[in-house]
């Protein structure tokens, strides 16, 4: 039983870090060079944070800071402070997800747009303190407000396509405790 | 199953959150880095792009493509209405082509009369664009040219042939950055036809950018033709850039030539540095050999 865990859990940080090199991927196509109309959710973030949320081992914080090092390298962001950020922000809802667990799905909604607002301002406030430039108030509310909007969908797939679920009352972890 | 809250599970909290804590400490460090010595980090930045990007060409290319096609496949709807739009554009320009042919010939004949050397440093490499920045911030292309095999040189001038399109910012061995106009922190000097004012083009992160610093604003109107000015040596001058269009905020922006919703392959000028005039006597053209300079009056001969 311990083994089977053990193993599932290595096959799921598997399929999370294929998934984020598909969003990376895609990102990264030059379908639309040059100014975009409207910019789009940091689908990224929600997805590591509807993972967290559900199954906290499969996601370790270790590969949750290399990666977003890595998408702030390759997306020409000031490279850490998003990362950062975004561990900052893991860790806090990590330590949630035993009070979540039990919640509405409505909840939950209302916990992650809470945290991306404030991961957003707190960017925003330590590159105003570092004198660095930034984009336009707009542009970052709109993206803001598309990644609130969007994390419902984020999280029906992860759900229904990935079989990432809640941890249900009988479940133990390889030890044999309750979680 | 009991509950084992042994003794581990105590000790373990304590240190994970320690790891946590240094964890955010290196990633603050490394924007901190960034912050201090930002050349050397976007140096660094640059050859994890080169390192990682190119590899990735084989899937990017196609995929770009398929879903290209797809959106292609889309306007078929338009079909008919499409067809008579080109055929009518044919038309024009085939009246263009006639006028463009006699033009050229008479170039051809003013250059032979001239005796006209075109700079042959003013050459072009021609890169396919592999990637984008992937954040909507920043406006940036990566193209699959670089410093080891093209010698692509930071600064340097990118055109789509139709217009300039950015300059080149972070080189890798296989690959180079290119900045677009209508990035944040993109700046170019230019001047605007026909009355001859400087104006400094700067990009806002919107698909029309802002000329700043117009002398006289009152002699610049929409539609005008604006070209890289040359000024501060960064650019070749006479680049055709787009023409000036006034905002709805009232502002002049300008209206690219390049097209930038289809950036596929693009051309980068190789420019050298300029001579530098330092005193009186920096002033003198390049020695002819003298077995040249002795065929020349035979040519004009022969021409004549």
């Amino acid at each position: 039983m311990a083994e089977l865990t053990a193993t599932n859990r290595w096959t799921m940080r598997g399929v999370f870090l294929g998934l984020v090199a598909l969003i990376v991927f895609m990102k990264l196509l030059p379908l639309n060079p040059g100014p975009g109309r409207f910019p789009g959710p940091d689908i990224l973030v929600l997805v590591t944070f509807a993972w967290v949320l559900r199954r906290p081992e499969y996601v370790p914080v270790w590969m949750i800071a290399g990666i977003f090092l890595a998408a702030d390298l390759l997306f020409m962001r000031p490279p850490g402070l998003w990362a950062g950020i975004v561990v900052i922000a893991s860790e806090t809802l990590r330590a949630r997800t035993v009070q979540l667990r039990d919640q509405s799905v409505l909840v939950e909604w209302l916990t992650v747009a809470v945290t991306v607002t404030g991961m957003f301002l707190a960017y925003a406030l330590v590159l105003a303190l570092f004198f660095v430039d930034q984009p336009g108030l707009g542009a970052t509310l709109i993206r803001l407000i598309s990644t609130i909007l969007v994390y419902p969908l984020v999280v029906v797939l992860a759900t229904r396509a990935l079989g990432v679920r809640k941890m249900t009352g009988g479940e133990t972890d390889q030890f044999g405790r309750v979680r | 199953m009991a509950r084992q809250s042994g003794s581990s599970e105590e000790y373990a909290r304590p240190i994970r959150r320690l790891l946590v804590g240094a964890l955010l400490v290196c990633l603050f460090a490394i924007f901190l880095v960034w912050r201090i010595d930002s050349p050397r980090a976007e140096r660094f930045r640059a050859a994890l792009v080169d390192a990682v990007v190119p590899n990735m060409e084989w899937a990017l290319v196609p995929v770009t493509k398929a879903v290209e096609l797809a959106q292609g496949v889309q306007s078929y709807a338009r079909l008919q209405q499409q067809n008579q739009d080109l055929r009518r554009e044919l038309q024009q320009m085939k009246a263009w082509k006639e006028a463009a042919l006699q033009l050229e010939q008479e170039n051809a004949k003013l250059l032979d009369l001239n005796k006209v050397r075109l700079d042959p440093a003013l050459t072009v490499v021609t890169g396919q664009v592999l990637a984008d920045s992937g954040s909507p911030f920043r406006q940036s292309v990566l193209l699959n040219v670089g410093a080891a095999r093209d010698g692509i040189k930071d600064g340097w001038a990118v055109t789509d042939g139709l217009g300039l399109v950015g300059r080149i910012s972070g080189v890798g061995d296989k690959s180079s950055r290119v900045l677009l106009l209508t990035d944040a922190a993109s700046r170019v000097p230019v001047t605007i036809q026909p009355s001859g004012q400087r104006a400094m083009l700067s990009g806002d992160n919107s698909a029309l950018p802002v000329l700043d610093f117009i002398e006289v604003p009152e002699e610049v109107r929409p539609g005008d033709r604006v070209v890289s000015s040359g000024d501060g040596g960064v650019f070749p001058a006479g680049l055709l850039v787009g023409s000036v269009v006034l905002a709805r905020d009232g502002r002049l922006r300008l209206r690219l030539s390049a097209d930038y919703e289809r950036l596929e392959f693009l051309r980068v000028l190789r420019a050298q540095p300029a001579d530098r005039l330092d005193g009186p006597a920096g002033l003198i053209g390049p020695l002819l050999p003298e077995a040249e300079a002795s065929l020349q009056p035979v040519e004009e001969g022969a021409d004549g």
